[in-house]
């Protein structure tokens, strides 16, 4: 049973008009992509396993942690050490309770046992133990202050699974239908096609931000896997789903003028930006990294091929969404090829005495040409809205003398560790969503022979950034640590490190069919527990 | 009647190979003159555009104009616009190259690669052509796309793995072909005649088995370059072959699919432009074969 | 074809089943060794969802597993023994057996190529009839539309009638459901261009045997004109049309890679685009040995079918 107050903040369903709410009923929705595993360190595995697994915490809408599996928790004072109390009474799926050695199961489980590679990432360098003091009490030891530690675990990608299921069963087992104890389990997957989520009838832990107590409204939820956004619009519009996932940009408006609700979450963390080589080649140069920034108008662009629903972000740290964002980063650079252009003559980097005055010519320096690489994840980080965004990227950018070769990537190339090494490209296309500016850590600790951080694809050891970053990660006090984070992006932008985009959306359009459906607050992913089918 | 292949060579929309006395009559649609000259003027207009494309449209196919972004077809976008306000028309005219180099590279491929198998099959020492022959059973039991999936599976989707996987993935239909031409010249009266009069194996072969054999690939080749167009643009469809921006025509397809709706000149364009030089090929194929049946008979 | 006795052609067809199957294991061996990179990364990377260079002690479960660390010729020979044993290996992905997963697509992709190939014929005879042999003008017209519709892309063909009939007119389902309604358009993609093909085939010899003395001397005994045209010219004509039948089941199953796409259905097409963009090799190459081996099997049935409408082969 739940001690604390529910805060019934979220979504309240819009008033049913004529037609009345159903008990029960199967949810058919459409989502984009399909993982290989239900839990793992993807966004899709986040949105899937958030269905099945409850995690610690949940997250507010305003950016704070509110309680779930964990019903309260406290810091040290020397914050190194945080202790949970679990909720009382929950049980696994599977039958066996949920207590503190479960969850420091689940802790070892990602970081040592390759569980989850992005909780890996977050946890690395600041987890020094996970100790179950008793049944309830969950004692978490850190080697730095980590004062959002309990905002960070609210994302998918901490969800708590049975640690007996874990153990006993097949990795196949765990991966098509992990065990904990969330609203729905996965009753079948049909590979290809969709899985199927049956309720937990005894599902007893809501997060606190949740619509209401108990069960899950209706049956199951059929969760599709449609890949083409056009298919996906239509056959919510035509009444086969009832609700989808991700709205390509020129739907938007069509849809906007009929009976279907529209969610679109701002996710926070790092936005859709270009991360700039600067260990090797061209852009070893800050200037040239700057003219690359001044060469495009990265507002128009998004703007047009966004049709003013994928918002326009300047800022290569963290998107506007982010708690510790920066105004001036994202302000840093506008359109102005006049300044692209000297910043380039400054560098050396100079048209060719033979060029033609009509043809488009590539600046060359020391017999070099300005050929610049930009490998993207092509459908899987990328999709075809981005994509659109890329080429005029492209376009405008070879307006001042650059040539920029756009490589799209398949999924798997990349996991081969194509396009991995600072010889391979010269610029990284990417985000990496989160829920505080702490990701900058993640994006930006230094890359040491000795330590290499894969997940900076400037390849940099910024040892100032780093002292910032570090600063701020650890700060007690929020308006001091929201200043280090600023001077962060800051310090990322003057250097034309980083340039952003456009932020990354998670948008749902929901049929009429269909209530209380909302978007969770950590990553934007649809939560079908508080959902209800109109008769 | 010519060396009968019971099924086509390759697969897809090109017409299929040489079936039969049938094509004798002289009320064939591909027969016609005028579907004749309607086919060669459409590939010569293609072949201006891959040769110098900036004659029939002089802009960049990748200028953005993002205040024209998808606009429906007008006087001054007569294919309208993408979302980036590129031109369709340029950007057609522009990936005819891509397009062609393509398709020719990949039946180029296929041609070479049937005529050694079915030479080797028809003509080599007893062991290795009893291999060959099952080799060539062997792949052509695998449909083209699949033999190409394969490929790209190992090397990654590129312009290039797509010219070696559309020809290769087409090449064991027009190598059964070859083999079985190649069989009936050698067993024809002229060359026992020739072997009676003492002429060596090499100029028989020379002489008289190969041209034979390989007159009728002419029309074929003709065929496979609009097999393989289709093809390769099957791959550029499914995201595995030339990559956007390139205005190659499956890859326009595959960019435009996102706009099928509000855009539908997006998609129903660049198909209709593969679709017309698939049915020109198929023209183009039977007429030559036509006319080489005719000669032959003469 | 079948002109002296079974025995023949049955070893030839039994050879040609060994020698494709064994063929195709092979090249997928090939095709697995030939994957850039090394392996044991490649696959944990894969599972994992991140790039990145990995350590000795991280890779040594992943070479175990799939026996990474034996000589090639051990792992080709392990292969083959799977293979007889109906074992196709592991998808790098799913970590299942891909048997299975191929298994449980195999379905609706069969019955999506069957009802194309059915459906096919039935257009292909309507039009042959109703157009064959009926002056020069009826016939150019059949034959023009003919080599249109065999020209007509899978692809984009399928695009055209989803946004007509189903996102525009509303008359089918847009998503592949399972239902026979849902059925109808992309067994449609696939059989316009293959009834182009059939037709193509079929239209000549046709045309010739409505010549023939047998019709000539049906139609003297008083037999209908549509009597004499699907009871005797028909049966004649659809000769070479049968013995394309296998070759069209092949082409269905490629078509059935674009048409799944676009019609959102399952099928081992999906199966196999999502393998070979996530370079699951065990997977893509079990979906290419089944479909030779499916082949194999169709162009049996054809040759039988031959033998039962041809009489002369009836009769030796």
């Amino acid at each position: 049973m739940l001690t604390g107050a529910l805060a019934l903040t979220a979504c309240a369903a819009p008033a049913a008009t004529d037609t009345e709410v159903v008990d029960g009923g199967t949810i058919v929705y459409a989502h984009q992509q399909e993982p290989a595993c239900v839990f793992g360190g993807w966004i899709e595995q986040a949105y899937l396993s958030y269905q099945v697994l409850d995690s610690l915490t949940s997250l507010e809408e305003d950016g704070t942690a509110v309680p779930w599996l964990a019903e309260s928790w406290a810091e040290s004072e020397d914050g190194l050490s945080w202790t949970f109390t679990l909720r009382e009474d929950v049980n696994f799926t599977d039958g066996t309770p949920l207590d503190a050695q479960a969850v420091v199961t689940n802790i070892r489980h990602w970081t040592e046992g390759g569980g989850n590679s992005t909780a890996n990432v977050w946890l690395s360098g600041y987890l020094a133990d996970a100790i179950a003091v008793d049944e309830r009490t969950l004692q978490v030891d850190l080697v730095a202050p980590y004062p959002r530690l309990g905002e960070t675990l609210s994302q998918g990608y901490f969800g708590i699974q049975s640690p007996t299921a874990l153990e006993t069963r097949t990795q196949e087992e765990n991966c098509a239908a992990p065990i904990g104890s969330g609203a729905f389990t996965v009753e079948e997957w049909r590979r290809g096609e969709e899985i199927v989520l049956a309720r937990n009838d005894d599902y007893s832990s809501p997060p606190a931000n949740a619509g209401h107590n108990g069960p899950a409204h209706v049956e199951r939820v059929i969760w599709k896997f449609i890949a083409d956004p056009t298919t996906r619009v239509a056959a919510l519009q035509s009444g086969e789903v009832d609700a989808i996932y991700d709205v390509p940009a020129v739907q938007w408006a069509s849809l906007e003028n009929g009976d279907v609700e529209l969610l679109r979450h701002v996710t926070k963390g790092r936005p859709h930006q270009l991360t700039f080589d600067a260990v090797d080649g061209p852009f070893t140069d800050e200037r040239v990294r700057q003219a690359f920034a001044h060469s495009l108008d990265r507002e128009t662009i998004v703007e047009t091929v966004g049709r003013g629903v994928i918002p326009f972000e300047g800022n290569g740290g963290v998107s506007a969404a982010t708690p510790g964002y920066s105004e001036a980063a994202a302000a840093r650079y506008d359109f102005d090829p006049d300044l692209a252009v000297d910043l380039l003559e400054e560098a050396g980097w100079v048209l060719p005495a033979d060029a033609d005055a009509g043809e488009r010519a590539v600046r060359e320096k020391e017999g070099e040409r300005l050929e610049v690489t930009l490998p993207y994840g092509a459908g899987s980080i990328i999709s075809t809205d981005g994509a659109a965004i890329l080429q005029g990227v492209k376009e405008q950018a070879e307006q001042v003398g650059f040539s920029v070769e756009l490589v799209p990537v398949p999924q798997s190339e990349f996991f081969s560790g194509a396009y991995s090494t600072p010889e391979e490209r010269d610029i990284a296309a990417g985000y990496w969503t989160a829920v505080t500016s702490g990701i900058l850590w993640v994006n930006w600790r230094p890359s040491t022979a000795e330590r290499p951080n894969y997940a900076n694809q400037s390849f940099l050891a910024d040892e100032e950034l780093a002292e910032l970053i570090l600063a701020a990660n650890s700060a007690r006090d929020v308006d001091e640590q929201n200043r280090l984070y600023e001077q962060a992006q800051e310090h990322i932008a003057d250097r034309a490190y980083s340039i952003g985009l456009f932020a990354r959306l998670s948008t749902l359009a929901v049929g009429p069919r269909l209530q209380g459906v909302w978007q969770e607050h950590a990553q934007g992913g649809p939560v079908f527990h508080d959902a209800q089918l109109l008769g | 009647m010519t060396a009968v292949v019971s099924r086509p060579g390759g697969v897809g929309a090109a017409s299929p190979v040489g079936r039969g006395p049938a094509r004798r009559r002289r009320h064939r649609l591909a027969d016609r003159p005028w579907s004749l000259w309607l086919a060669l003027s459409y590939v010569a207009v293609l072949a201006v555009a891959a040769l110098a494309p900036g004659f029939l449209a002089p802009s960049s196919p990748t200028a953005v104009d993002y205040a024209a972004a998808l606009l429906p077809p007008s006087l001054e976008h007569p294919f309208g616009t993408d979302e980036s306000g590129r031109d369709l028309y340029t950007r057609i005219v522009h990936g005819a190259a891509d397009s062609l180099s393509i398709g020719l590279g990949a039946a180029a491929l296929a041609i070479v690669c049937a005529i050694a198998l079915g030479a080797l099959a028809a003509l080599g020492p007893r062991p290795i052509a009893a291999l060959v022959d099952r080799v060539i059973e062997v792949l052509f039991a695998f449909p083209t796309l699949l033999l190409a999936l394969l490929l790209i599976a190992i090397t990654g989707p590129s312009a290039t793995t797509q010219i070696i996987a559309v020809g290769l993935g087409s090449a064991p239909g027009y190598a059964r072909m070859v083999r079985g031409q190649i069989r009936q010249a050698a067993g024809s009266g002229y060359v026992e005649a020739a072997v009676a009069l003492g002429h060596g194996r090499a100029r028989i072969l020379r002489r008289h088995v190969l041209p034979n054999a390989l007159r009728p690939l002419v029309a074929v080749a003709a065929l496979a370059v609009g097999q393989s167009i289709v093809w390769a643009s099957s791959l550029s469809f499914l995201g595995l072959g030339v990559a956007p921006p390139s205005p190659e025509w499956g890859a326009l397809l595959d960019a435009g699919r996102p706009y099928v709706i509000q855009a539908g000149w997006l998609i129903v364009i660049p198909g209709l432009v593969i679709v017309a030089l698939a049915l020109a090929a198929t023209s183009i194929g039977r007429h030559l074969q036509h006319r080489l049946e005719s000669g032959a008979r003469a | 074809m079948t002109r002296s006795s079974w025995a023949r052609p049955a070893v030839r067809i039994v050879g040609n089943a060994v020698g494709v199957l064994v063929g195709a294991a092979t090249a997928a061996f090939l095709a697995q060794t030939a994957l850039p990179g090394d392996r044991a990364t490649a696959i944990l990377n894969i599972r994992a969802g991140q790039a990145e260079l990995r350590t000795p002690e991280e890779l040594a479960p992943i070479t175990a597993e799939f026996g990474l660390d034996r000589p090639l010729w051990q792992q080709y020979a392990d292969y083959l023994l799977g293979l007889v044993r109906g074992d196709l290996g592991t998808s790098y992905l799913q970590f299942r057996p891909v048997g299975a997963i191929i298994g449980e697509q195999l379905g609706a992709t069969v019955v999506l190529a069957i009802t194309a190939i059915a459906i096919a014929w039935m257009l292909m005879v309507v039009w042959i009839v109703a157009t064959g042999g009926r002056g020069p003008r009826l016939t150019a017209l059949g034959s023009l539309v003919d080599v249109t519709t065999a020209a007509l892309p899978a692809y984009w063909l399928g695009i055209i009638l989803l946004l007509v009939f189903a996102l525009g007119l509303g008359w089918f389902p847009v998503l592949g459901d399972g239902t026979p309604l849902s059925l109808v358009l992309p067994a449609l993609t696939l059989a316009i261009p293959l009834a182009g093909f059939l037709a193509q085939a079929t239209r000549t010899e046709f045309e010739r045997a409505l010549e023939q003395p047998f019709a000539l001397s049906a139609r003297m005994r008083g037999q209908s004109d549509l009597g004499v045209r699907l009871g005797h010219v028909l049966r004649h004509a659809s000769l070479p049309a049968i013995s394309l039948s296998g070759w069209a089941l092949g082409a269905t199953l490629s078509g059935a890679v674009v048409v799944e796409s676009i019609f959102s259905r399952p099928g081992i097409g999906q199966v196999l685009v999502s393998a070979v963009s996530s370079q699951d090799l065990p997977v893509v190459v079990g979906v290419v040995v089944l479909t030779a081996a499916f082949y194999v099997a169709a162009n049996l049935l054809v040759d039988l079918a031959s033998a039962l409408v041809d009489p002369r082969q009836r009769a030796a």
